[in-house]
C-alpha cells in the first residue's frame, strides 16, 4: 500500500512573459519500507517534485496524498503541521542550527512541537546509535564533519517516526565513502525502521540501493527501473548507468 | 518554553556584539527619560521642601501688597477673629549682616532662582513659633520667651563657617550701626534653617523691631488654621482677602514655588524630547537589528519552516529575542539612569541657586514609564521584521540566496512619506501644542516627520547615488565607485541607516540652534545689562546720593542708582502678577549702560524722555509676548499709593526675574513706592584698564561704611555665561548620544552587508582586488551614508529649530531671533561624516580580511 501518491502532477513558474514548466504531468508513488530514488539531468525538475511531495510547495496541477490526506489542498498552517509530524527532510546543504549541538538538532521537532524531549531519550538513543554518533552528541554543527552534519539531519528527520523521508541530494557535497555510509543508512532505516524513502541524486552508485529508480526529463518521468536488493550493488549500478547513458544523461 | 531556551535565547548568544549594539540604543533612551524623571522629581521634592518645609504648618500668609513696606502688628487681633483661624503668627523680616564678616557677599546674579547674599533675620514669636515649625536645635537652646532678649538662634553651618559658637556675643549691622546679639541656641539647616540657603537666623520679634528701628510693625503674619474648621482653606483664604482689602494678599505658602517649577519644567521639556529622540534612533536601531537577522537567518528559518514550525512560531520566537533584548537594554538603561540622575540633579542644583536632594529616590511611576517605553519601543521596532521572519518560505532555505525582494515600503512608502512630512511640518508651524507644557503630541509630530523622511530616503538613493558617484570616485578611487553603488544594493537597511544618522544629525542642529539663539538673546542683553564695568551691591539698603559721591571717585566715568522693587502687576482678569519694577534715572542709567529695544526701530532718546517724564514704563518683551501689551498701552501697578497706572514707553530685552520685570524712573520710585533706596549701582570706568584700581578706590573710601561688595562685569559676566553653558551642556550631550547611537547603526548595516557579500568580496579578491581597495569600497559606501545623512539632517535641522524656535515664542512668551552658529552646521557635517567612516572602519577591515578561498568555498 504506497503511502504517498501524486498524480498529475504540474508545476508551471512564470517568469516575467516566460513560463517555465517545471513538471508535466508526473505521477509518484511510494509505499513504507520501499526506497525510491529519483534521477535525471539538471533542471529536470528533480528538486520541484520533492518540494512538492513534501509540501513546501503547492503545485499548479495535480494532486499529492500523504497517508490519505491530500497535502495540496491544505492550508499554510495545515501543511506545516503534516510537516512536522509525518514528513522528514533532509537537504544538501544547511540542515543544522549552529547555535544548537547535535543532540538537540535531532529533538528539535519534538521541540517545535511543544513535547517534552525527556520522552524520546529511548527514540533519541536508538538513532543516535543508528547514525553512529554516539561520541559526537553534544558537538556544535561547525565541530562536525560534512558526513556528520548529514547523519545528525537524517536522525532529525526520522525523529518524528514520519510517514516519508525526503532527502535532496543529501550526498551531493560529501566523498563517495561518506556518501555510501550516509546511503547506507537511508537503506537500513528503511529495512529496519519500515520506512519509506525518497532521494534525489545524481549519483548511480547512490541510487543502486533503492528499489525503485525513477528518471525525470523536462519535468516528465521518463523511464522507471525496479531493482531487485538481492542481486549484487554492481550489477544495479550497471543497469542504472545503462538507462543513464541511454537517456543521454 | 523549552523553544524559546533553545532557539531565541541562543541565537541571542550566538550573536553577542550585535546584541549589545542595539541594546545600546535602548538603554541610552531608557537611561535618559529615567535620569530626567528621578532628578526631575528630586528637583521637584527639593523646591516644594524648601518651600513647605520653611513654611512649617503654616497654612495661610499674610504680607502687604507691596511687600516693601511692614504693617502694624496690632492686625493679628483681627486675624484670629476670623473663624478658622486659630493662630497668627508675626514675622520681622530684617536684612543685615554680620559685622565681623569679611565683605565676601557675591551679588546674587541668578537667572532662575533669586538668592542675594547676606543673612536674614526673622523677628519671630519665641511662644507660637516652634508650635508653627520644627526647628531643630542642635546646640544650645531656642529663644527665650522673653520677647525683647537681645539674643539670636542662628544656623549651625552658617554658624560654623562664621566661627561662631553658642553663648558668643556678635555684632549685626542695624541702622543704628553695629548691635550686639548673644547667640543662644542653633538650628539644624533643614525646616526653617534652609530660608535663605541656611544664612539665616531667629530672634524675638521686639528685640527685632527695636535693632531695626520698626517699632509695631511685622512683615508677615503666617496663619495657622484650624484643623477642626469647617469651611475650606479656600473659603477662609477668600473671607481673609476681602476682610483685608487690596493692602494685604493672603497667599498659599507654596505658591512661592511655582515660578521656579515652571521654569524646571520647561528645561525638563527639552530634555525629555531629547531623551525620546534617542530612543527613537535606538528604535532604528533595534529595527535594522531584527531586519538583518532576518536576511542573515533566511536559510534558518527556511529550514525550520520545512521541519515544521509555524509562521506563528517563528513570529513569536523573534518577538521573543526582541523582549529579551528590549528588557535587558531597559535594565541597563535603568542603572545608568539612576548613574546620570546624579550628574543631572548637580545641574539643576546650579540652576536653581539651592541643592537638589543628593539621595535620590526613584519614583515609581518615571520608572515604569521608562521601563515599558524601552520594552514598547523594542518590541514595535521587532514587528515588522518578526513578522517578515514568519514569511520565509520554507524553499528558501533550499535555494542559493536569491534577490531581496523590495517591499512594498521601498517601492511606495516615499508616497506615504511625503503625506506625513507635509502634514507633520504643516502642524509645527501652526503649533496647536502651546497648551500642552509637556510637548507631548508636539513630539510625536517630530517623530512622524523623521519617520517621513525616513520613508523618501529610498526613493532618492539612486538619484544621490548617480550625482555624487563622481565626487566618491575621486576620494575612494575606482573601488570606491563600486562601493558608492552597493548603496542601492541592501536598501531598506541603507535607509534605516541614513534616517538614524539624519536625525542624529538634525539633534545636533537642533540643539545648537535653540541654546544658540537663546545665548545670543541672552548676551546681547547681559552685554548691555552689565553695561557698566563694576557693580556695586550691598546687603543692606544704599543710600541714593551714594551714586553721587561714587561718581565723583578718581576713574569712575558715570554712576546710576538702581532700585529693584517687588510689586504686582493687574492682568487684565482683574488678578495680579507678582512683578519686579526697576527703578532708574534714565539720565543716570544712560551715561553708564543702554537699553536693548526689542524693536529696533525704537526711537530711543523718545523713549528715555517719555520715561523720565514719569508715570511710564519699559516692559520686557516676556511681559509685552505674554499679555499681549504694547507701546501706549496702560499697565496698572500696585504702589503703596495704591494701585497705579503707568502707560507702556517702549519694549526692552530685559530677562531680570525671568523677564518679569518693568522698568520705570526714580522719582516715580519716591512718589509711589515711598523709597529712595538703591538695590544697586552701576558704575563705568573712564579707562577699561584700571577697573581693578577704581574698584580698589571706592572700596577704601565707601567699603567699610557702606559693607560694600563688588564685582566686575567680566567676572559676572563669565559667571552668567558659565551658568548658560552648564545649563546648555546636557542638551549637547544627549543630541550627541542620538549620533553615537546612529553610528552604531554604521557599524551594524556595514557588518551585515559584509557578511552577506562575502562571497562577492571573495570573488573580487580573487580577481585582483587589494585589501586597500576593499577597505575603500567599504568606506565609500558608509561615507556616502554620512553625506546623505549630514546634508539631509542639515536641511531638517535647521528647518526644526526654526519651526521649535517659534513654537518657544508661542510657548514661553521669549522672543528669540534665530542664530545657528556656523560651529553647529559644521559640527553637524563633520559628525555625520567623520563617525560614519570610523564606524565604518571596522567591517571594511574584517571586509578586508576575508580569506578568497574560504569565501569561495562558502556554502
Ligand atoms: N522559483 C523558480 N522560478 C522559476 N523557475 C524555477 C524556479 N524553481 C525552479 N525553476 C525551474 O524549474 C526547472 C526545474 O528546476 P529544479 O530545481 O526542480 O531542477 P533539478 O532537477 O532539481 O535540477 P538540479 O539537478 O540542478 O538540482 C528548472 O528549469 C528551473 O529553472
Ligand atoms: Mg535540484
Amino acid at each position: 500500500m504506497s503511502v504517498l501518491q501524486a498524480s498529475q502532477l504540474i508545476k508551471r513558474y512564470q517568469l516575467g512573459v516566460h513560463e517555465v514548466n517545471a513538471l508535466n504531468g508526473v505521477d509518484f508513488e511510494a509505499a513504507a519500507g520501499e526506497f525510491v530514488a529519483i534521477m535525471g539531468p539538471s533542471g529536470s525538475g528533480k528538486s520541484t517534485l520533492l518540494h512538492l511531495l513534501g509540501g513546501l510547495d503547492a503545485p499548479t496541477g495535480g494532486t499529492v496524498m500523504l497517508a490519505g490526506q491530500e497535502l495540496s489542498g491544505l492550508n499554510d498552517q495545515q501543511a506545516t503541521l503534516a510537516r512536522r509530524r509525518s514528513i522528514g527532510f533532509v537537504f544538501q546543504f544547511f540542515n543544522l542550527l549552529p547555535t544548537l549541538s547535535a543532540e538537540e538538532n535531532i529533538l528539535l521537532p519534538i521541540l517545535i512541537d511543544g513535547k517534552k524531549p525527556a520522552e524520546f531519550k529511548e527514540r533519541l538513543d536508538q538513532l543516535i546509535a543508528l547514525v553512529g554518533l554516539e561520541e559526537r552528541r553534544t558537538h556544535k554543527p561547525d565541530q562536525l564533519s560534512g558526513g556528520e552534519q548529514q547523519r545528525v539531519a537524517l536522525a532529525r528527520a526520522l525523529i518524528t517516526q514520519p510517514a516519508i523521508l525526503l532527502a535532496d541530494e543529501p550526498t551531493g557535497n560529501l566523498d563517495s565513502n561518506t556518501g555510501k555510509a550516509i546511503m547506507e543508512l537511508l537503506r537500513r532505516s528503511c529495512d529496519d525502521l519500515n520506512q519509506a524513502i525518497v532521494v534525489v541524486t545524481h549519483d548511480a552508485r547512490a541510487a543502486a540501493f533503492a528499489d525503485r529508480v525513477v528518471f525525470l526529463r523536462d519535468g516528465q518521468v521518463e523511464r522507471r527501473l525496479q531493482l531487485a536488493q538481492d542481486e549484487a550493488p554492481a550489477q544495479r549500478m550497471r543497469a542504472i548507468i545503462e538507462i543513464m547513458e541511454s537517456l543521454e544523461l | 518554553m523549552l523553544l524559546t531556551r533553545y532557539l531565541s535565547l541562543r541565537s541571542l548568544r550566538a550573536r553577542p556584539l550585535r546584541v549589545l549594539l542595539s541594546m545600546f540604543g535602548i538603554t541610552i533612551g531608557v537611561a535618559g527619560i529615567l535620569a530626567i524623571g528621578i532628578a526631575n522629581q528630586a528637583a521637584m521634592d527639593s523646591i516644594t521642601r524648601l518651600f513647605e518645609d520653611t513654611s512649617g504648618r503654616v497654612d495661610l500668609m499674610v504680607t502687604a501688597a507691596s511687600s516693601d513696606s511692614g504693617f502694624s502688628d496690632s492686625l493679628a487681633r483681627s486675624l484670629v477673629n476670623v473663624p478658622g483661624v486659630q493662630m497668627a503668627l508675626p514675622i520681622l523680616k530684617a536684612q543685615t549682616a554680620l559685622a565681623s564678616s569679611s565683605a565676601q557677599t557675591e551679588l546674587g546674579l541668578s537667572f532662575f532662582g533669586t538668592n542675594s547674599g547676606g543673612l536674614i533675620l526673622y523677628g519671630v514669636d519665641p511662644l507660637g513659633e516652634p508650635q508653627a515649625r520644627d526647628y531643630t536645635i542642635t546646640n544650645g537652646r531656642f529663644l527665650s520667651e522673653d520677647r525683647q532678649a537681645f539674643e539670636v538662634v542662628l544656623v549651625e553651618n552658617y554658624a560654623d563657617d562664621q566661627d561662631i559658637r553658642v553663648g558668643d556675643r556678635v555684632g549685626i549691622l542695624t541702622p543704628y550701626g553695629v548691635e550686639k546679639v548673644q547667640v543662644v541656641g542653633l538650628m539644624a539647616r533643614e525646616g526653617p534653617g534652609q530660608t535663605n540657603n541656611g544664612v539665616f537666623g531667629v530672634l524675638p520679634l521686639e528685640a527685632a523691631q527695636q535693632l531695626f528701628n520698626r517699632p509695631g510693625q511685622v512683615d508677615q503674619f503666617d496663619l495657622i488654621l484650624d484643623p477642626k474648621a469647617s469651611s475650606p482653606i479656600e473659603s477662609i483664604q477668600e473671607v481673609l482677602q476681602k476682610r483685608l482689602g487690596a493692602d494685604y494678599s493672603v497667599t498659599y505658602p507654596a505658591g512661592q514655588g511655582r515660578r521656579m517649577t515652571q521654569m524646571l519644567s520647561n528645561y525638563q521639556i527639552g530634555l525629555n524630547f531629547l531623551s525620546g529622540i534617542a530612543l527613537f534612533v535606538g528604535a532604528f536601531l533595534i529595527y535594522n537589528a531584527f531586519a538583518m537577522t532576518v536576511v542573515e537567518r533566511t536559510r534558518e528559518f527556511g529550514m525550520l519552516r520545512a521541519i515544521g514550525m509555524t509562521r506563528r512560531q517563528i513570529t513569536q520566537q523573534m518577538l521573543v529575542e526582541a523582549l529579551v533584548l528590549g528588557a535587558a537594554g531597559s535594565i541597563l538603561g535603568v542603572l545608568l539612569g539612576v548613574l546620570g540622575a546624579r550628574g543631572l540633579a548637580a545641574m539643576m542644583s546650579t540652576l536653581l541657586g539651592s541643592p537638589v536632594q543628593s539621595q535620590l529616590t526613584i519614583p515609581p511611576a518615571a520608572l515604569a514609564v521608562s521601563l515599558s517605553m524601552g520594552m514598547g519601543v523594542t518590541l514595535l521596532a521587532a514587528a515588522l521584521p518578526s513578522i517578515q521572519a514568519g514569511r520565509v518560505t520554507p524553499i528558501a532555505a533550499i535555494r542559493i540566496r536569491g534577490v531581496p525582494r523590495q517591499g512594498w515600503f521601498q517601492r511606495h512608502g516615499w508616497k506615504l512619506g511625503v503625506v506625513l512630512l507635509a502634514v507633520s511640518t504643516a502642524l509645527l508651524i501652526w503649533n496647536p501644542f502651546a497648551d500642552d507644557p509637556l510637548f507631548r503630541a508636539g513630539s510625536m509630530v517630530v517623530f512622524a516627520m523623521f519617520t517621513g523622511i525616513t520613508l523618501i530616503i529610498p526613493a532618492m538613493v539612486d538619484a544621490w547615488e548617480r550625482w555624487t558617484r563622481p565626487l566618491m570616485a575621486a576620494i575612494y578611487g575606482a573601488s570606491g565607485a563600486l562601493g558608492s553603488r552597493n548603496i542601492q544594493r541592501a536598501r531598506s537597511r541603507t535607509t534605516l541607516t541614513v534616517g538614524a544618522l539624519l536625525v542624529g544629525v538634525a539633534m545636533i542642529l537642533v540643539v545648537r540652534g535653540l541654546t544658540g539663539s537663546f545665548a545670543a538673546d541672552l548676551r546681547v542683553w547681559v552685554e548691555s545689562y552689565l553695561g557698566g564695568d563694576v557693580y556695586i551691591h550691598s546687603s543692606v539698603p544704599l543710600r541714593a546720593d551714594l551714586a553721587r559721591q561714587i561718581s565723583a571717585v578718581d576713574g569712575v566715568a558715570a554712576a546710576a542708582s538702581i532700585r529693584y522693587q517687588p510689586t504686582e502687576v493687574r492682568l487684565s482678569d482683574g488678578s495680579f502678577e507678582a512683578i519686579t519694577y526697576m527703578a532708574v534715572d534714565p539720565a543716570a542709567y544712560s551715561r553708564v549702560t543702554r537699553f536693548v529695544f526689542s524693536d529696533n526701530r525704537t526711537d530711543s532718546s523718545a523713549a528715555l524722555s517719555t520715561l523720565a517724564a514719569g508715570d511710564a514704563l519699559f516692559i520686557s518683551s516676556v511681559l509685552a509676548e505674554k499679555y499681549q501689551w504694547q507701546v501706549g498701552d496702560a499697565v496698572a501697578l500696585r504702589t503703596q499709593g495704591g494701585v497705579r497706572t503707568f502707560t507702556v514707553a517702549a519694549v526692552v530685552v530685559d530677562f531680570f526675574n525671568q523677564g518679569l520685570v518693568v522698568t520705570g524712573n526714580w522719582n516715580d520710585l519716591r512718589r509711589y513706592f515711598h523709597s529712595n533706596e538703591a538695590s544697586t549701582i552701576l558704575v563705568s570706568v573712564r579707562d577699561p584698564q584700571s577697573v581693578a584700581a577704581v574698584q580698589t578706590r571706592i572700596d577704601d573710601l565707601y567699603g567699610k561704611r557702606y559693607r560694600l561688595s563688588m564685582d566686575s562685569n567680566a567676572s559676572i559676566r563669565a559667571r552668567v555665561f558659565n551658568l548658560m553653558d552648564q545649563a546648555f551642556s546636557m542638551f549637547d550631550v544627549l543630541a550627541l548620544l542620538s549620533v553615537l547611537v546612529a553610528s552604531l547603526g554604521v557599524v551594524n548595516t556595514l557588518t551585515m552587508n559584509v557578511i552577506e557579500r562575502t562571497r562577492e568580496i571573495g570573488m573580487l579578491r580573487a580577481t585582483g582586488m587589494t585589501r586597500r581597495q576593499v577597505i575603500l569600497m567599504v568606506m565609500a559606501e558608509a561615507g556616502l551614508m554620512g553625506m546623505i545623512g549630514g546634508l539631509l539632517g542639515l536641511v531638517f535641522g535647521v528647518l526644526l529649530s526654526r519651526i521649535f524656535l517659534t513654537g518657544m515664542t508661542a510657548m514661553s512668551g521669549y522672543r528669540l531671533d534665530f542664530v545657528m552658529p556656523a560651529s553647529g552646521i559644521l559640527s553637524a557635517l563633520v559628525v555625520a561624516l567623520v563617525i560614519s567612516q570610523l564606524a565604518a572602519f571596522p567591517p571594511a577591515r574584517q571586509a578586508a580580511r576575508t580569506n578568497v578561498l574560504e569565501a569561495i568555498q562558502y556554502e
